[in-house]
């Protein structure tokens, strides 16, 4: 077999770091290859080399064996390579097959008038010939998010792509979407396309990738056969370290109660329960786990705890003191840490650097201010601190938010809303888009939360984490709890049962 | 397509030296330009006598001439013999710059909060009214003389600053409890602004004899006087101690944004408005706090106008609120930046006074003049900041 891609001895600097230091890469025609590694370690860089977004600093690019360079993104598809990116680059208002043709319309009357027609039925045949279920007439603002994301593949083979080059695809992706994608690999792979994706994700790369190259700090620390490897290798090449799986809890007595709910209904704009009539306790030394397909509740539930938001009925009390209706700042000010599920929207001002983000809810009162003026000195200190405790990366407290990459950002989110000392932490998907080895980190760092007595409400839709982690685990569906269960006590198929709004056969509560 | 987006991250990249060398360059690549758009309309106008000729073909303006006279006769020709610092034309300049700072930190502290005050001209009215009438009702109960300097020129500036914080503060609270867009609400209320005005004075506030649609004279006490500073003769209108106090609000509200938590809640909210609520920032409150102060600063501008420039209100003010908004962004928001954007558009605005005294060029065609070097000089900004939200699309590129 012949190779589709061959990268040899890339090198990309950007100013103070070296991204890609001498990568070489071989991609097998008609493989799927996984490109694994931590956040940072420059898995981006090189696709966007390969794609001719960046320019390589040092080495070459060939495809199918010819040497080429690429200036832009025009040249890489002219070469048949297509790049799905994490962040969809779709047309919301326009059709599935409006989109796939979009700059590149097939047109009748001499090229004045696109050809809607063709468009539908070249889409149509594609979508068929790979097993894709997408419905070329449907408005893409009606479709799912796994479906986008085929027809961002479907834009790529319409250009004619011989290899698909995807970034993250699965970190948008429900469980089931991800299955549903990785048989399209096979479709795909099956027609002789090649696939390149990137992930940090070891159980993806080892189920669906025929050869998988581990990055790490810009290097190429090996290319594996994934037939031939283990978890525990994989990692171990990822992160330069053992790995452990398994969490260690140990057994905390739960004191009295920190964080509770009664009746707490929101609604939203059009007056439909997002969270009906929940109640829970939360108690010091405690976890509490929510479980549940994203949708059904868990951000607004998680809002109008926090402050962001007013509940429509029902009470929060936090330490005895009721809540309800008090403001975020009164929130902060008793001790509860947020670590939000949207970093670039509400955990981080991208635009400001790690200085002023440290003090991010903490910038009235001290210990960064007093009588309204700000000590920039304290907050550099607090910066660095988190920098180093949580090993941020690059260790650059005066870079903007914006330049770090996504793991990096959560971390100093995490050490940012752990730092505060809190009483009550509230954590949603904190590991979403996170290395393994930084996972591994956050996770302990919960756990040491508890330990010392403070209570933890987790939220994620990564059944794993909230069964390792939490005493108690609510599953929420459509806005209730539906069950509150011993993580224990509950197999991993009971659970999906129960967050897809069924009941277990023989499940007791 | 990847040499655009080079070029757009070296821009975007560009440290501070550079971008000032920038801002020079495109301000003489505006001149060149300008020296070309005077040269082809002298062609094309005609004369009794021409500036010169080029092939046979008679030029009536002379480019170089317009353009000596654009910038060094705006300061008096500081070139020639004879020159003083303190000239009518720096006195022109600088009375300009004083009030343009003014008007344009307002529009920079709204729009780094993230809200489009479009509305610091009819904040300047009331401003400016509120300072006419509060002096000359306290006149008559003031001390004369330095004594009653000391009391009139605070009172007049505190009550321009009430007047037009107010102002700001109600679309600023239409917008936080209504939800209009303070866009539309502001660009209606300076025609308010402008109309309520000229009902108050032409009903209640005109002198008898008066022919015009104007207020009494201030008290002679409530001029802003021309010390510690003598030199600007008191018919020029101007005074320095105005203008350090601009430069000390200038001070004033760089120190707000950059080193105070109000500041720090201001900034977020422009930036990023869920960041902002999460950190505990008020919104509403945030939003009309910062439009009230963005109010206060026109009106204080409109203040310094009636106390320092005219000695009492009249209808038809200068429009030095939508100028505040040209220098804003040509200082990128930045308030020191206000200070040498509102400098550039004084020393224009006396240049144009100087080419319409000693040229024939037509006043439209300085006008161009002056809005190609806005423009040119605006331009590399505008890409700075369109440029960063563009690159910043590719998000964790850069890892």
């Amino acid at each position: 077999m012949s190779d589709a891609i061959t990268l040899t001895d890339v090198t990309k600097r950007f100013p103070g770091v070296v991204a890609n230091d001498a990568v070489s890469l071989s991609v097998e025609s008609g493989s799927v290859h996984a490109l694994l590694g931590e956040n940072g370690a420059g898995k981006t860089t090189l696709m966007n080399v390969l794609y001719g977004l960046y320019e390589a600093d040092e080495g070459t690019i060939a495809i199918d064996g010819t040497p080429r360079e690429f200036d832009s993104p025009r040249d890489a598809i002219d070469a048949g390579i297509g790049m799905i990116h994490q962040h969809f680059m779709l047309v919301d208002t326009m059709t599935v097959a409006e989109n796939v043709v979009l700059g590149d319309e097939p047109t009748t009357w001499f090229g004045l008038r696109t050809d809607a027609d063709a468009a539908r039925e070249a889409v149509r045949d594609l979508s068929e010939r790979y097993g894709f279920d997408v419905d070329p007439t449907a408005r893409v603002e009606d479709i799912s998010v796994g479906e986008k994301q085929r027809v961002e593949i479907l834009k790529a083979l319409y250009r004619g792509a011989d290899t698909l080059v995807l970034d993250e695809p699965t970190a948008v992706l429900t469980p089931q979407e991800v299955e549903d994608l990785f048989a399209v690999f096979e479709e795909l792979t099956a027609e002789g396309k090649t696939v390149l994706f990137i992930t940090h994700k070891l159980g993806e790369a080892m189920a669906v990738a025929d050869d998988i190259t581990v990055l790490r700090d810009g290097v190429n620390v090996g290319t594996v056969d994934a037939k031939n490897t283990t978890q525990e290798d994989l990692a171990e090449r990822m992160v330069g370290r053992d790995v452990l799986f398994e969490i260690e809890k140990d057994a905390v007595t739960a004191g009295a109660v920190s964080l509770a709910a009664d009746g707490l209904t929101v609604t939203d704009a059009d007056d439909v329960a997002r969270v009906d009539d929940v109640d829970f306790e939360l108690r010091e030394g405690e976890v509490l786990g929510i479980a549940g397909v994203d949708g059904n509740g868990q951000a607004e539930l998680v809002e109008a705890i926090t402050g962001l938001r007013e509940p429509d009925a029902g009470t929060v009390r936090l330490h005895d003191e009721d809540v309800t209706t008090a403001s975020r700042r009164d929130h902060i000010d008793a001790g509860l840490a947020y670590i939000p599920e949207d970093r670039h929207e509400r955990g981080l001002v991208m635009d400001f650097d790690l200085v002023e983000n440290g003090i991010l809810g903490a910038q009235h009162g001290a210990p960064y201010a007093s009588r309204g003026v700000l000590d920039w000195r304290t907050a550099r200190d607090h910066a660095e601190d988190i920098v180093d405790t949580y090993d941020v990366r690059p260790a650059d407290a005066d870079a903007d938010a914006a330049s770090f990459s996504g793991g990096n950002q959560q971390k100093f989110i995490v050490g940012r809303e752990l730092e505060r000392d809190p009483s009550v932490v509230v954590a949603t998907h904190p590991t979403r888009g996170v290395d393994v080895g930084a996972t591994e980190f956050i996770h302990d760092e919960l756990l040491d939360r508890r330990a010392s007595g403070d209570a933890v409400l987790l939220v994620s839709s990564k059944l794993d984490e909230v069964r390792s982690l939490s005493d108690r685990l609510a599953v929420m569906y459509e806005g209730e709890f539906v069950a509150v269960v011993e993580p224990e006590n509950v197999t991993e198929e009971e659970l999906g049962l129960l967050m897809a709004g069924e009941s277990p056969e023989g499940f007791d509560e | 397509m990847s040499k655009y987006r080079r070029a757009l991250e070296r821009l975007v990249d560009a440290s501070a030296k550079e971008r000032i060398a920038v801002s020079a360059a495109a301000l003489a690549l505006s001149i060149l330009v300008g020296a070309l758009v005077v040269f082809v309309s002298g062609i094309v106008a005609t004369c009794a006598s021409p500036a010169f000729s080029v092939l046979g073909v008679d030029v009536c303006y002379d480019p170089i001439n317009v353009f000596t006279e654009l910038f060094l006769g705006a300061l008096g020709h500081p070139e020639q013999g004879g020159w003083s610092p303190t000239n009518y034309r720096i006195a022109i300049a600088l009375q300009q710059t004083t009030l343009l700072i003014f008007t344009g930190l307002a529009v920079a502290v709204s729009f780094r909060a993230g809200l489009f005050n479009i509305g610091v001209q009819g904040q300047l009215v009331f401003g400016a009214l509120a300072a006419a009438v509060a002096t000359i009702w306290a006149g008559a109960i003031a001390p004369t003389g330095i004594l009653g300097t000391v009391f009139l020129v605070p009172l007049g500036l505190l009550a321009g600053a009430i007047a037009g914080g107010l102002y700001g503060a109600l679309p600023g609270a239409l917008k936080a409890y209504g939800g209009a867009n303070e866009v539309i609400t502001t660009i209606m209320l300076n025609f308010i602004a402008s109309n309520v005005a000229y009902v108050l004075v032409s009903t209640f506030l005109m002198p008898e004899s008066s022919q015009l649609v104007q207020t009494a004279v201030i008290p002679a006490a409530a001029k802003i006087p021309n010390v510690p500073f003598i030199g600007f003769e008191a018919r020029d209108a101007f005074s320095l101690l105005a203008l350090l106090g601009a430069l000390a609000f200038i001070t004033g509200i760089a120190y707000l944004l950059a080193k105070t938590s109000f500041g720090y809640d201001i900034r977020t909210s422009g930036l990023q408005e869920e960041a902002a609520a999460y950190s505990g920032v008020d919104a509403k409150r945030t939003t009309v706090l910062s439009m009230a102060l963005s109010g206060a600063l026109a009106g204080v501008g409109g203040a310094v106008w009636v106390l320092m420039v005219k000695g009492r209100f009249l209808t038809g003010l200068p429009s030095l609120g939508f100028d505040g908004i040209t220098v804003s962004i040509l200082a990128g928001n930045n308030p020191i930046g206000v200070g040498a954007a509102a400098f550039l558009f004084g020393v224009l605005k006396s240049g144009t006074i100087a080419v319409d005294f000693s040229t024939d060029v037509p006043v439209e065609l300085v006008d161009v003049l002056r809005g190609l070097i806005i423009l040119f000089v605006a331009m590399p900004e505008f890409f700075r900041l369109i440029g960063k939200r563009y690159l910043g699309l590719g998000g964790e590129q850069r890892a």
